[in-house]
């Protein structure tokens, strides 16, 4: 049995972490580097770390953030947000990134994933699959013509060559409220690739509701920002519900 | 001691260059093959995929200087930096590695074709009597292609990918140590097992 993965995902704003909610609201959560070793410490498994004013198209990747947090931690990190062609990723890797973010550039430019891969591999790239749900259907956040069957997307991805998935429901995102099971065990009984799953977590047990239906990997905001829970914390209530987890 | 981490253009050499500054080593970044016998030790660090790697190190000839260098002085591979040690490796189309290992990488094959976090490696043999990594310790692993060997006399430690599907995950032959998981970026017990590396002396 593999270990369950418990990864702090981060947002990296103005050189600063921030946390919102639905993907807005965004307030101050502290200094990224000194942040992600207090994280290493707490052993986490993965750190994602996405930037925010990239993804929002406003600058370049801030590569120096990327650059100070890989100099001071050895724990595995992904990097992304706004990363839209291979020089970028270049760029990325060689400051310390193990693995790179991608989502919406997914939509525009899909020649990137085969040129990552045949650099640095496909374990290398994680999709970021961002799912809104309205009026009980699912879309996804990018497709503003609500037009893009959500496994299709995903399904071509996986066709040019990504390697990990990111699963986000962005309506559950900073909410703590838990996450969407139904729809999380039809994608893992569809999708053969590691999968991430993000938005809602606000207690051990909605994660344990989430590995009874098969998933193993967790990405988590809100829970260790702005609540009285940490990494080891949790990782210790799982252990004591006989989940394995690494100390 | 002169550490050396070899830069073939697509791999994480900043997460290793970094583990080992905070052990204390100044590493040469290596990019010339003139560089490498001045070195006492070399790491090949990992993420990428292998034709492009063997490509590269071709190009660059930087595969002879290695095989030089490692009839005489320690070298440590890490995941694609091991890999490419086999003799044949099938990602992205077939190339011919530097054959040190008989064996040969392909891809995984398990229900899930990648092995992404943290795995007990489980040490049926020890490399060196001075290691102080204890049995079943966890490392992190990030790839999709796996060294198969028939020849098991040089792997000293497996992981489980999936029940019953076992990975070598520390190969050890002669001055050579290959690590299909990540000791730049398995915490603690990647320091440990670094550490042990700079240490090492072949008897």
């Amino acid at each position: 049995m593999s270990f369950i993965r418990i990864i702090p995902s981060l947002l990296l704003s103005k050189k600063k972490l921030v946390k919102g909610k639905n993907f807005t609201n965004h307030i101050n959560a502290g200094y990224p580097s000194t942040t992600c070793l207090a994280l290493e410490s707490q052993k986490c498994d993965e750190i994602i770390l996405i930037d925010l004013d990239s993804y929002k198209n406003i600058q370049c990747p801030d590569f120096s953030s990327l650059s100070e947090i890989s100099k001071i931690i050895s724990t595995p990190l992904t990097f992304g947000g706004g990363i839209k062609n291979i020089e970028q990723a270049k760029k990325a890797f060689k400051l310390g990134a193990d693995k790179i973010y991608l989502s919406q550039t997914l939509f525009n430019n899909k020649d990137i994933i085969s040129k990552i891969k045949k650099i640095f591999g496909s374990q290398s790239i994680v999709a970021g699959i961002n799912i809104i749900t309205h009026n009980q259907k699912n879309y996804l956040l990018e497709d503003k013509e609500k037009k893009i069957d959500i496994f299709e997307h995903i399904k071509s991805l996986i066709k040019c060559g990504v390697g990990e998935i990111k699963i986000t429901y962005v309506n559950n995102e900073g909410t703590n409220k838990g996450m969407n099971l139904d729809l999380s065990k039809k994608i893992i009984s569809i999708i053969d690739l590691p999968i991430i799953f993000e938005g809602g977590l606000g207690n051990v047990e909605q994660i344990i509701d989430m590995i009874k239906i098969g998933a193993n990997s967790f990405a988590i905001g809100s829970m260790i920002i702005f609540k009285d829970y940490n990494i080891y914390k949790i990782k210790q209530h799982l252990f004591n519900k006989g989940y394995k987890v690494r100390f | 001691m002169k550490v050396g981490i070899l830069d073939y253009n697509a791999c994480n050499l900043s997460s290793v260059f970094s583990s080992l500054y905070r052990l204390g080593i100044n590493p040469v970044v290596i990019n010339k093959s003139e560089i490498i016998p001045k070195m006492d030790k070399l790491i090949i660090p990992g993420v990428g995929a292998a034709k492009n790697c063997i490509d590269y190190l071709k190009y660059n000839s930087l595969i002879e200087p290695i095989k030089v260098f490692l009839a005489n002085k320690p070298v440590l591979g890490i995941c694609l930096g091991m890999q490419i040690f086999a003799k044949k490796l099938y990602e992205n189309g077939l190339s011919e590695g530097i054959g040190h290992i008989d064996g040969e990488v392909k891809k995984l094959n398990t229900k899930i074709n990648f092995n992404i976090g943290w795995k007990e490696v489980k040490f049926f043999k020890k490399i060196d009597k001075e290691i102080k990594i204890e049995n079943l310790s966890s490392f992190y692993y990030c790839h999709s292609y796996y060294l198969s060997s028939k020849k098991n006399d040089y792997c000293v430690g497996i992981s489980y990918v999936e029940k019953n599907s076992e990975i070598p995950a520390i190969i050890f032959k002669d001055n050579f140590i290959g690590t299909q998981f990540h000791p730049e970026k398995s915490q603690i017990n990647g320091n440990k097992f670094l550490e042990f590396f700079l240490n090492w002396k072949r008897n």
